[in-house]
């Protein structure tokens, strides 16, 4: 589904798109291809900083339907795996097979990103979700608490204060 | 009828004005990317102030009042 924020960034040969609302902050693309994606710059993806293979590379990585790609040369995007339905196998497969290990990774100035089989239960004891990957703030800013919605850069979160 | 896996997923349970409380068989690592060695249960600070980050301190009692 489209949202208003959503935006699209091209090259010669490639267009990638950019869903924030799906975005759970993992820092895969900035962490492995800062001349690409830097979420301080504006636009924040330059897609000169790389060769189109290398940003491909990057945007398979990203653990969400947030980062996408599509040739521009239509007839080679028949061959490509949509994102979507991989993700949806995944999650089919996690509930299946009922446990992938969990693996609380610490981000430095940034959230606790989660990665494995897990539930979310929000205050009152409901389970929100279960989920194979996500952020949780640890600033106390997120206005999507208690995932991560980035806005730690903005106040400048220091994790070793 | 078939044995069922019982084994139950890592929790993430979010405590009222307070920390992130894990619960589950899960590895944490810190950010150097090294392990931190834990039990079954962790505390993590959802509101910055903790000074033994990752982990919860209480800190979040005295920053809301």
């Amino acid at each position: 589904m489209m949202d208003s924020s959503d935006r699209d960034y091209s090259n010669e040969e490639i267009t990638v798109s950019w869903r924030p609302g799906k975005c759970v902050h993992s820092t895969v693309c900035y962490r492995e291809l800062i001349e690409v994606f830097n979420p301080r710059k504006r636009p924040w993806v330059n897609m000169n900083g790389a060769s189109t293979e290398r940003i491909i590379e990057i945007v398979n990585k990203c653990p969400t339907e947030a980062l996408s790609f599509k040739w521009k040369d239509e007839s080679k995007n028949s061959s490509l795996n949509d994102k979507s339905n991989k993700l949806n196998k995944a999650s089919e497969s996690a509930s299946q097979t009922g446990v992938k290990p969990v693996i609380v990774q610490v981000m430095r100035d940034g959230p606790l990103v989660v990665q494995g089989s897990f539930e979310v239960y929000n205050s009152e004891g409901k389970l929100l979700k279960t989920m194979l990957m996500t952020s949780f703030c640890r600033c106390g800013y997120s206005n999507n608490a208690p995932f991560c919605d980035g806005f730690h850069r903005k106040i400048g979160f220091k994790s070793d204060k | 009828m078939e044995i069922q896996n019982i084994k139950l997923p890592v929790q993430f349970r979010v405590l009222p004005n307070g920390p992130l409380k894990a619960i589950g068989k899960f590895t944490i690592l810190d950010e150097n990317g090294k392990k931190i060695e834990i039990s079954d249960e962790a505390y993590f600070c959802r509101c910055g102030a903790s000074k033994t980050k990752p982990f919860c301190d209480g800190s979040h009692k005295s920053k809301l009042g």
